[in-house]
């Protein structure tokens, strides 16, 4: 029999041992739980029905939810599509070998976030399956590279198509041109015409003349986008400028109720930019501001200017009293081909452009909207 | 139309209704026009007759405005060529420039802007004979040729450039 000494000595020696598990325990753990702190990627583990168990830091910022908030809810319903999530795990849990795929989640906010989830079996001490651990990486910055990648390939695509539309268009355009040209000066040749025949015919081939002017105008329009020609500065006046847009405009007005108001300072403003640009961002916006205000159901639509000189910069301001951006759209209006016009009259290509032409010009384009109040986009052109 | 001068001009483009009305508005403005379709019937016309000013298409079938305007300078050295394109065209036209276009105008173009450009090339062509020809008629004179050889080498000269 041991006497108690010798029980005592092994009691000493077995709570040593494990003083020393324990503290090899901690240390393990705390390894872990700084991985599950500070790791940028979601890292999840959940039972075997797919319950939550504990979701890493990473994973509050990448759902948007705090831990607690969503332990013991299903982890697939964080997927955008849960039964494709489900059907992974399922697959997975199956085959038990470890996976790895790429799935979007759905942020707390709405915002999806596009991951590269790998699962990894949860298993007991007699290798018991527990559950699954994922870790997911997030790749939504990857995922818009790529996919602005493929939008310029779009737009790139649709400039060469444009020039080529452009080309065809132009050669018959020349010739309407020149016929009404040839026209103009027969009817100033003709002996026999009555004077007031004479105006009509010169009031007519002139109308054909301007008609013909404007497609040209429409068609350099359209190629600023397939050239990515470098700006060219001239002094350029502001005020005139925008009266020439919206005189430009004018058919798109003329059968609407719409109020225009200058609210210019007393000299015009005048700025060095490449005014050609400058004009294609103004016409594209007072296009919108049109576009807006025609689907205004009450009253009076008004399109507002203002043009405020600041400090290295001129902002132009163009307001409309139209229904406003709708929330969900706010954060995709500068997307290349999103529209809110029904198809054949919105490309997609406007805002887009502008937003193009400011970063050219070196400027830069915001908007401020309302819903039910109105839009308000401002462009700043720096003034050297 | 006598305070203008017969400014001989060679229209070469495919669009042939674009040229018929074209030539006809530049005749009756008095300026002698003859309008060709192709830069093979440009030198054909160019190998026949003087012109002062050629205004060139750039895309054509057949040979196209840089090749043609190549051409054109060879036959006729002091020919002033002005270069209609159509945008996405800019790179042969600036290989163009390489054979001294006289004058890039944008397709479609508007009829009063090539009227200007034809009358300024025209005076750019007379500046520049009368000063060619001057510096080569006082080199006949140095030349220490006969009478008889300095009236033929002044005729050739004329001929050469097309002073009737």
């Amino acid at each position: 029999m041991a006497s108690i000494k010798q029980l005592e000595q092994q009691l000493k020696k077995l709570s040593l041992e494990l003083s020393k598990h324990e503290i090899e325990f901690h240390q393990a753990r705390q390894y872990l739980q700084s991985i599950l702190e500070n790791s940028d990627d979601m890292i999840f583990a959940t039972d075997v029905d797919g319950t939550l168990l504990s979701l890493s830091k990473g994973g509050e910022r990448v759902l948007g939810y705090r831990s607690e908030e969503i332990t013991g809810s299903f982890i697939k319903q964080f997927a955008v599509n849960p039964q494709e999530f489900e059907k992974l795990i399922r697959k997975f849990q199956d085959e038990g070998s470890p996976v790895r795929f790429e799935l979007p989640f759905r942020h707390k906010d709405g915002h999806t976030v596009y991951c590269d989830v790998s699962l990894i079996s949860l298993t007991n001490t007699n290798g018991q399956n527990m559950g699954v651990v994922g870790i997911c990486r997030d790749m939504t910055s990857w995922k818009q590279l790529q996919e602005h990648l493929i939008r310029v390939d779009r737009l790139a695509e649709i400039g060469r198509i444009a020039a080529g539309i452009v080309h065809e268009i132009n050669n018959p355009l020349a010739v309407i041109s020149e016929i009404a040209g040839w026209t103009k000066v027969m009817v100033e040749d003709a002996k026999r015409l009555s004077k007031k025949a004479k105006k009509e015919l010169t009031k007519s081939v002139n109308d054909i003349m301007e008609q013909t002017r404007r497609c040209r105008a429409v068609t350099h329009q359209l190629l600023g986008f397939s050239r990515d020609s470098a700006p060219e500065k001239t002094d350029v006046n502001l005020d005139e400028l925008i009266r020439q847009t919206i005189t430009f405009l004018q058919p798109e007005l003329k059968y609407k109720d719409v109020e225009i108001v200058y609210n210019f300072e007393t000299t015009p403003i005048h700025v060095s930019t490449d005014q050609k640009m400058l004009e294609q961002v103004l016409v594209n916006l007072v296009t919108n501001a049109i576009h807006a205000i025609t689907d205004k159901p009450d009253g009076k639509g008004r399109i507002e200017f203002q043009i405020k000189e600041g400090d290295g910069h001129v902002e132009v301001a163009i307001s409309d009293n139209g229904p406003g951006i709708k929330e969900e759209d706010r954060e995709k209006i500068f997307n290349l081909f999103f529209t809110t016009k029904p198809s054949g009259i919105g490309t997609g290509l406007g805002l887009p452009i502008c937003q193009n032409i400011m970063k050219k010009l070196g400027g830069e384009i915001t908007f401020e909207t309302e819903v039910g109040i109105g839009t308000t986009f401002r462009i700043l052109i720096p003034s050297e | 139309m006598s305070d203008k001068p017969d400014i001989r001009v060679l229209l070469i483009d495919d669009e042939q209704t674009l040229l018929e009305y074209l030539s006809k508005r530049l005749l009756r403005e008095g300026f002698t026009v003859k309008a060709t379709f192709s830069g093979e019937e440009a030198i054909e016309a160019a190998s026949n007759d003087n012109y002062d000013v050629a205004v060139v298409d750039l895309k054509m079938p057949g040979i196209d405005g840089v090749e043609t305007q190549k051409r054109l300078k060879k036959i006729q050295p002091f020919l002033q060529c002005i270069v209609l394109t159509g945008h996405g065209s800019i790179e042969s036209a600036l290989k163009s420039g390489q054979q001294d276009a006289f004058k890039y105008l944008l397709k479609p173009i508007d009829y009063e802007d090539l009227v200007e450009a034809i009358k300024e090339a025209y005076k750019k062509k007379v500046e520049f004979v009368n000063q060619k020809f001057k510096e080569q008629v006082e080199e006949i004179y140095r030349s220490g040729l006969g009478a008889k050889g300095i009236k033929k080498a002044i005729r050739e000269l004329r001929k050469l450039y097309g002073i009737d």
